[in-house]
């Protein structure tokens, strides 16, 4: 029949039985896709970012006697730098006599002479650091890569983005023109994607703070800080794909 | 359209997976905008014999205000064929200098008007955010060039700038001091009272005269003078009196009166009538007084725990004195902030160097803003609280310096060679 075929609203009213199956397949589709999402969200879990996560603050202590509180302050001044030693020049071993003619057999080489305080103990100190991440555990147990509480790949991406925030902040100037009562209430939002090499694929500004200057400062901190180290294998593909939001407040 | 919001419903929960994670950064490192402030761009040659005056005063205003890092001009070489206009400029080229704002100043003279055209421009965006026009007499390059740095200092910190402001000082002349009201830096300097010794100026709350104590009785007596005026006397009765200090409205008059073997501080209306004792030490010295910007409270320098300190006294209930400073030994020439929080004052160290200090009024924590730079004393707030004018010696002779209230960015005012010395900022 030509009405049947018809189409009908949604809210046109149905006799009893079609809207329990209404219900029913509905119920059941969104079943299907809140299922669906838990399980890629399980699959692709990002790593939780620790908001608390604050970065090591080194203070210099001066030793000594402390300053007489009844004197007036002085100026702290940072400690001078310490001198750079000069690596020691590299002692040229001298050259060997010229012999005109003939031509000697090529010979092999002499065993390189050693330097004026070389010893195996020096050299061992001197390379040591290096050795210990070559070196291998005497015992093997797990993945090669693993770690012993097994929480690797969110520690390792928790360590990158501490690592991406503090080498933002390094950049992070921002004018002191701005006045007291704006500082309190600004806040900008920039999307940054990293390709899996480091490098800063792009960053837009995703919410704009009102203030030229602020915005401004902070996507010049972000471009100034870049390139970053490679992201672990895991943030890879989300930091290239999605991307991470920095949200900036003074 | 039912079809449509069905899939956006379905769409939703994927959607807000796909969400990118946040990271939080905060504790930015404010430090002064980096602002390229090239020559001024003379339109005629009327323009180009007052050009070098106004682009003095301008860039030194720039350059002190403290909020700004004025870039040099060596590392820049200024396109004299660029535009004034953002569609003119290649704000890439000043990117690369590191400017993030650019200010513009076109001069033009017409007739006996100087006429001068300021613009700013974001580098970043090239967007122009100000453009002002203001005329002055052909005479005033430097009125105008105060009135631009102004506008630009209210542009970024929503605060009225300080350099149309005036301030007062002494200039040793021979034997005498002499005493003069400048522009804040310094310049178009007249005199007010010359000859004999007067100290201590103060620019009295409307900014057109100065008071002072004079030597010119024989004995120091407080006066009133315009420039170019003849001197009025305010309090001349009593023995050696000294430092007036106006209230913020103007409508009463702060000094120290010696009576006896000590001095009080004593409080009158402006032109020295109805004098009132704050004090009542009668074998200690009061002091150096210095209103609170509400007027209700006098912060002053006594020597009632020996060595001389400041103090904080409510002006309707004198008994109620409080002592601030608890550190050095040797406090004086106190001037309280007209932002309120801050008594900046000049103290000996334990070197025997004077060097300038703030003190928090409610905290009592010291600070320190200057040192190992000679001597350096009497520091006086700018009309907004951002800079301090004081005398320093650092360069071989006594001269006047303005800095930060946080001590940075200390310059020495472009002023002519001579011996300066306590200075009071103004309206």
């Amino acid at each position: 029949m030509a009405s049947s075929t018809a189409p009908v609203s949604l809210l046109v009213r149905r006799p009893d039985a079609a809207l329990v199956r209404f219900v029913f397949w509905s119920a059941l589709l969104h079943a299907v896709i809140f299922g669906l999402a838990v399980v890629w969200a399980l699959m692709h879990e990002t790593p939780a970012i620790d908001l608390s996560q604050t970065p090591i603050k080194a203070t210099l202590v001066r030793q000594g006697r402390e300053r007489d509180e009844k004197l007036l302050p002085r100026i702290e001044e940072a400690p001078p730098p310490p001198q750079e030693q000069k690596a020691p020049e590299p002692v040229a071993p001298p050259e060997p006599p010229k012999v005109a003619a003939p031509a000697p057999a090529p010979t092999p080489a002499p065993p390189k002479a050693k330097q004026a305080g070389e010893k195996q103990g020096d050299k061992q100190k001197l390379f040591g650091a290096f050795d210990k991440a070559s070196k291998k555990p005497t015992e093997l147990t797990g993945a090669a890569n693993g770690d012993p509480q097994g929480d690797a790949a969110k520690a390792e991406g928790e360590a990158y983005y501490a690592r991406l925030q503090s080498q933002i902040k390094r950049y992070y100037d921002v004018s002191d023109t701005i006045p007291d009562a704006e500082r309190i209430r600004l806040v900008a939002q920039v999307a940054i994607f990293v390709n899996p090499s480091g490098q800063l694929d792009r960053a837009r500004l995703a919410r704009a703070s009102g203030n030229d200057l602020f915005d401004s400062a902070v996507m010049t901190a972000v471009k100034r800080a870049a390139p970053f180290s490679p992201p672990p294998p895991h943030l890879r593909d989300p930091l290239q794909k999605y991307g991470v939001v920095l949200q900036f407040r003074p | 359209m039912i079809r449509t919001l069905v899939i956006c419903l379905l769409a939703c929960p994927f959607g807000a997976l796909a969400q990118a994670p946040i990271i939080e950064i905060s504790g930015a490192n404010f430090r002064p905008l980096p602002i390229a402030v090239p020559a001024p761009q003379a339109l005629n040659d009327g323009a180009k014999s007052v050009a070098q005056a106004f682009d003095d005063a301008f860039f030194f205003d720039c350059s002190a205000a403290g909020i700004f890092q004025v870039l040099d001009r060596k590392s820049y070489l200024a396109d004299a064929k660029e535009g004034f206009t953002a569609s003119t400029i290649t704000f890439s080229r000043w990117a690369d200098v590191g400017a993030e704002a650019l200010v513009k100043v076109q001069l033009s003279l017409d007739g006996k008007d100087l006429r001068g055209e300021m613009r700013l421009f974001t580098v970043s965006s090239g967007k122009e955010d100000l453009r002002l026009v203001h005329v002055e007499p052909e005479d005033q390059p430097r009125k105008l060039a105060h009135f631009f740095a102004d506008a630009l200092y209210k542009q970024f910190t929503r605060e009225p700038g300080p350099f149309q402001t005036h301030i007062a000082f002494v200039r040793r002349a021979g034997k005498g001091k002499d005493i003069y009201l400048a522009d804040w830096d310094g310049r178009r300097a007249s005199a007010v009272a010359q000859g004999n010794i007067n100290l201590l100026p103060v620019v009295t709350p409307d900014g057109g005269s100065v008071a002072f104590t004079s030597y010119r009785s024989g004995k120091p007596a407080l006066y009133l003078q315009k420039p170019g005026g003849q001197p009025q006397p305010l309090v001349t009765a009593g023995a050696l009196v000294t430092g007036a200090a106006f209230s913020p409205d103007g409508k009463r008059l702060a000094y120290s009166m010696a009576q006896g073997e000590g001095a009080q501080i004593f409080v009158a209306s402006a032109d020295g009538s109805n004098p009132q004792a704050l004090t009542d030490t009668p074998y200690f010295i009061n002091s150096s007084p210095t209103w609170s910007p509400d007027g209700k409270r006098i912060a002053f320098v006594s020597n009632r725990a020996q060595t001389p300190q400041l103090y904080v006294l409510t002006v309707s209930s004198p008994k109620d004195v409080r002592r601030l400073t608890f550190q050095g030994n040797y406090n004086q020439t106190p001037d309280w902030s007209p932002r309120g929080d801050l008594i900046a004052f000049t103290a000996r160290d334990e070197r025997n160097a004077f060097d300038l200090f703030t003190v928090n009024v409610e905290t009592g924590k010291v600070t320190r803003l200057t040192q190992d730079q000679g001597n350096n004393q009497e520091p006086s707030f700018s009309p907004n609280g951002r800079l301090i004018v004081f005398s320093s010696n650092r360069s071989g002779t006594s001269q006047l310096w303005v800095m930060t209230a946080e001590g940075q960015n200390q310059k020495m005012l472009p002023m002519d060679k001579g011996d300066y010395s306590t200075p009071d900022w103004g309206p």
